[in-house]
């Protein structure tokens, strides 16, 4: 079932950070949002997870880095529990394991806190919990600028092989076009808190039309990350 | 492990060991001739010369600082705190009935503190801003500049005097314990209201906070298993510097409501030099506060194991 949110719109302190936006999201979408640092990027992500969670659908988040996903003084196997209880769930060790092995971080001791594991391991674990409801949209709040090159791209591999085929719609949000190119198959642009160009990747990453889009497309040609 | 356990032990030795070699300097240095005073204290008029030399020999006064340390310290460590320069009476049976009315006293006084702190906090902390909250802040300040001499007496006026529901003075009963209690423990409430009241909004604002909830985990369960923990840190550390407020504390609240305990002990002690026991209390004292200090610790490792991860 399609993903609807119409008139999104955000103001802070007086000013509007968020032009009114409408979205449509198809099951199975790869999505990219792009844009420079205070487009908008993020509070679109935010508003559209809050107005769907609302809605009653089940969408899960994976913000930048696990430091803002993971409760220091909680252990691992503390976060999944609480994960499966606000979804109403109850434990199953299978579901864990197969999430788990997915994301090839079976090998991580739950009794733990997320410090005693490698950042790599725990934006994994982040992915692995938001995955626990079958969720119809995951959103990646740049979810691989807190790793290493190898250990992101790896990540997103394991990611894009668990959704493949699954009705999960995925919105990448990155300030990385060379990033969201290789892993989406639409992109959207946003500049100063406006949805700008909407586009399928190819189709934007040759002709991109609006200045925001070229000026991302420009940054992009001198920097080669393998992910 | 043993070394860590070795380490403390020594840290405790150390702090101990200077906090009685500074008291019996402070008390051998102080103005005046402390023979004298004792034996003031002794017979309580003026003594002629040859008495006033027979009690500083016995008081091993004359036989220089160095040797009267030795003379204490020395029995101490078998575990004898000595007698009374003045009465002559063994000292320890005498701290252990003082300890007796103010180790009670000093608990409920935290106790009715941690009664009052905690439920204005939490409502202070509920609606940040709002008249509530500046009402419980008002009354936390209020609370910390009133001094407890003042505050005794006003209890005292009002539930001994005005209504006489409870006792003013003395130890007779549970229902004595009362007023002294409630003299400590409003002050002690006022100062941690304040740090549990921060400590709640601090710990709201962490930055994992928004993806848990977005997670879908209920406002309450957040409250309980991720602000609440992370909120009773700084108030461990208060908890720690309270009970040493505390034992100030008792002091003049003691000496305020005409009860026995170490308040009383300790000033008739310094009035009258008696080493001995001034030194016993120092000494209780100091390992008082190693103790806390080490509960601390160990209860920071509990809330945060990432204290003393990587040393210890």
């Amino acid at each position: 079932m399609t993903l609807s949110v119409s008139d999104l719109r955000v103001e802070r302190a007086g000013r509007i950070i968020l032009h009114p936006t409408s979205l449509d999201i198809e099951p199975g979408a790869r999505i990219g949002l792009v844009g420079s640092s205070g487009s908008g990027k993020s509070t679109l992500g935010h508003a559209l997870i809050d107005d769907l969670q609302r809605q009653g659908r089940v969408v899960a988040q994976v913000p930048q880095s696990p430091d803002e996903a993971l409760d220091p003084l909680r252990t691992m196997a503390f976060h999944w529990r609480e994960a499966e209880k606000a979804l109403g769930l109850n434990h199953d060790k299978q579901r864990r394991q197969q999430l788990f092995s997915a994301l090839r971080i079976e090998h991580g001791d739950l009794r733990k806190r997320p410090w005693g594991w490698s950042r790599g391991m725990q934006q994994r674990f982040v992915i692995a919990m938001a995955l626990i409801g079958s969720p119809e949209l995951i959103v990646l709040d740049e979810p691989t600028s807190a790793l290493d090159p190898v250990v992101a791209a790896d990540t997103m591999d394991l990611l894009d092989k668990f959704l493949s085929g699954r009705r999960t719609a995925m919105i990448l949000i990155t300030h990385d076009l060379g990033l969201a190119a290789r892993r989406v198959s639409q992109l959207m642009v946003m500049d100063a808190g406006n949805i700008v160009e909407n586009a399928l990747t190819t189709d934007l990453l040759e002709r991109p039309k609006t200045q925001a889009a070229r000026a991302l497309a420009a940054h992009r040609s001198w920097l080669e990350l393998p992910c | 492990m043993t070394f860590a356990i070795l380490g403390l032990v020594l840290r405790a030795a150390v702090v101990v060991t200077g906090a009685a070699l500074l008291t019996f300097v402070l008390l051998w240095n102080a103005p005046g001739d402390p023979a004298m005073a004792i034996a003031q204290a002794r017979y309580n008029f003026v003594v002629p010369t040859e008495v006033l030399e027979q009690v500083r020999a016995e008081s091993g006064l004359d036989a220089g600082f160095w040797a009267a340390f030795k003379d204490w310290i020395g029995p101490l460590l078998v575990g004898d705190f000595g007698r009374s320069s003045v009465t002559g009476r063994e000292v320890w049976p005498d701290l252990v009935t003082a300890i007796g009315y103010t180790v009670p006293l000093a608990l409920m006084g935290l106790a009715i503190g941690l009664a009052i702190a905690l439920p204005l906090a939490a409502l202070a902390a509920r609606n940040p801003g709002s008249v509530l909250d500046r009402v419980c802040v008002a009354l936390a300040s209020v609370g910390v500049a009133i001094p407890q001499y003042w505050l005794g007496l006003l209890l005292i006026l009002l539930f001994a005097v005005h209504l006489g529901w409870l006792p003013a003075m003395g130890a007779r009963s549970t229902a004595n314990l009362v007023l002294p209690a409630l003299t400590l423990g409003l002050g002690v409430a006022a100062s941690l209201t304040r740090i549990i009241r921060s400590g709640i909004l601090e710990a709201r604002n962490q930055s994992f906070l928004p993806a848990i909830r977005r997670r879908g985990v209920s406002p309450s369960s957040i409250e309980r298993d991720h602000v609440a923990p992370h909120a009773a840190i700084p108030v461990v550390t208060v908890l720690g510097l309270e009970l040493a407020f505390l034992l100030e504390g008792v002091v003049v609240v003691e000496v305020i409501f005409g009860r026995p305990g170490l308040g009383g002990f300790l000033v008739t002690a310094i009035g009258a030099r008696d080493f001995p026991k001034v030194q016993a209390v120092v000494l209780l004292t100091a390992l008082l506060f190693v103790i806390i200090n080490l509960l601390i610790d160990i209860f920071y490792q509990v809330l945060d194991p990432r204290i003393g991860e990587h040393d210890a």
